[in-house]
């Protein structure tokens, strides 16, 4: 399996010039396994890795103990928030009230301050005192467990739906999806098709300028930091696309759109937050597309033994489990 | 005698020159100042209507127009793009800094463009338009003075130049 992070292109540019040097001199180990960068005003900067964490000193080596490590400075944050915003939070309002950007790469950088609200809503955060790079990885191949079962006999593309806990590997499992139906895959007889994404949190393409730097083949359209439920109709309307993707499920309006792509004969590939199907029926919204039985394949994701690693994938219709880790299936690749 | 006449010529040259130069630097501020207050404007729009991130709203607002006032846009918009960690405060100061003799612009309108950088990036698009909008009120009273301004100075220093360039002439002889 191929991963990779752009780590002179994507991360250092974005980091303070103090945090971007010490990385550099990081053992290359600990930036391979590297799945998150946390930065805390005061406290040692923290790199979250595959086997552990590992504290940076200010030479770059791993320390034995956290007192030992490099301490953030209020400098290095804010710094750091000046460069993923490119000096420009006014382009940046509605991801800030979410509490995260999106940089080059696909990284995800979560925010926690101090929030500022307006009439009970939260219109902006202040006082930025932790951030965490979320790094995202394309990984190649993601997607070949899963691919057999997505893909009907007729050359269709199931309704399917990636349920997995928080960095079990959801974005990494659709964007290697996306590729593989707009690349088709050979060994299925399966040509490609033409693939639509919403990208509302530039994670799965990671987009530049409105371009993907994600590879994702020759048959996609992508709605960049678009919302899911506009985004999906207005790609079915302009781009006649005969599979749409996109992730994180959770609001009522979401449902509905997916409700008018059905309608229009349009497959739907899509993410929800959740640890295994009872959890996801008893979530509002969500859970109806379940009953209703909206969706034709479930994959479930788990992070063990390791992340991306699909637990369970279900035929909705008799909810029948076809896959199953312990008895385990590799067809592609 | 023609070593006297050659010498009178240079000195009274020398200041018509100076008289014009002077006067040139009164002709110019209002035109810059102008094309400021359309910088802003568009640069409001590029901010407002397109989120483009600050240096290349920069960048594109100044697009249209020749000359230094371009050129303090560019340059600050370039400076934020390389080192970004930096304010646009600070890209502000340092464009004006290096562009201190092409600007024919006073000490209050560098103020104001240094308050607009202070003020740049840090907030929310209706707040930023209010930054933008008072930056822009401000300038048209300077703009106003200037046009004043260069009404009354710049054929009194046309004239002072040549009249001063022959009373030392005379002087001289």
């Amino acid at each position: 399996m191929k991963s990779h992070i752009n780590w002179e292109k994507t991360v250092y540019p974005v980091l303070a010039p103090k945090l971007a040097g010490i990385l550099k001199e990081a053992l290359p180990q600990v930036l391979d396994q590297a799945m998150e960068i946390r930065l805390r005003t005061g406290r040692p900067l923290l790199v979250v890795t595959s086997s552990g964490d590992v504290f940076l000193s200010a030479n770059g080596k791993a320390a034995a103990f956290p007192q030992a490590a490099y301490i953030c400075s209020h400098e290095d944050l804010a710094q750091t928030m000046q460069l993923i915003s490119k000096n420009s939070l006014y382009a940046f309002e509605e991801e800030l009230r979410m509490g995260f950007l999106t940089v080059a790469g696909g990284h995800r950088v979560g925010l926690a301050g101090q929030a500022v609200l307006a009439g009970g809503k939260i219109v902006t955060l202040k006082n930025i005192s932790s951030m965490n790079f979320r790094l995202a990885r394309e990984v190649y191949s993601a997607a070949n467990t899963v691919i057999p079962y997505v893909i009907a006999q007729n050359g269709n593309i199931y309704n399917t739906l990636i349920v997995s806990p928080p960095r079990c590997g959801k974005t990494t499992l659709l964007r290697d999806l996306a590729r593989q139906i707009s690349n088709g895959v050979p060994c299925l007889s399966f040509g490609g098709v033409q693939v639509g994404l919403v990208d509302e949190r530039s994670e799965i393409a990671a987009c530049l300028d409105g371009v993907p730097t994600a590879d994702l083949g020759p048959r996609i359209d992508v709605l960049d930091s678009c919302p899911k439920a506009d985004g999906l109709l207005m790609l079915i309307r302009s781009m006649a696309p005969q599979v749409l993707v996109t992730d994180e499920l959770g609001r009522q309006a979401d449902v509905s759109a997916l409700n008018e792509a059905l309608h229009a004969g349009v497959s739907v590939i899509a993410s929800v937050h959740g640890r295994d199907m009872n959890d996801i029926i008893a979530r509002p919204y969500v859970g109806e597309l379940i009953r209703e039985k909206f969706f034709d394949r479930y994959i479930i994701l788990g992070g063990k033994p390791q992340v991306g690693t699909v637990t369970q994938i279900i035929a909705a219709q008799n909810n029948e489990v076809i896959y199953n880790r312990e008895v385990g299936v590799a067809i592609c690749g | 005698m023609w070593l006297k006449l050659i010498g009178c010529c240079l000195v009274i040259i020398a200041g018509t020159l100076t008289g014009f130069s002077l006067a040139a630097r009164y002709n110019e501020r209002p035109k810059q100042v102008r094309q400021l207050i359309g910088c802003i404007t568009s640069l409001g729009s590029y901010i407002n209507y397109v989120s483009l991130p600050l240096s290349e709203a920069l960048i594109r607002s100044a697009g249209m127009i020749e000359g230094p006032v371009r050129d303090l846009f560019q340059q600050a918009g370039s400076f934020i793009d390389t080192s970004g960690w930096r304010s646009p405060q600070e890209a502000f100061a340092e464009a004006l800094n290096m562009l201190e003799n092409e600007l024919a612009i006073h000490k209050p309108e560098r103020e104001i463009m240094l308050l607009l950088g202070a003020n740049l990036g840090a907030v929310d698009r209706k707040e930023q338009q209010k930054h933008l909008d008072l930056a822009k009120v401000e300038l048209e009273k300077i703009h106003q003075e200037a046009i004043i301004a260069r009404d009354q100075n710049v054929k009194m220093y046309r004239y002072l130049g040549v009249c001063g360039g022959l009373a030392i002439a005379i002087l001289l002889v």
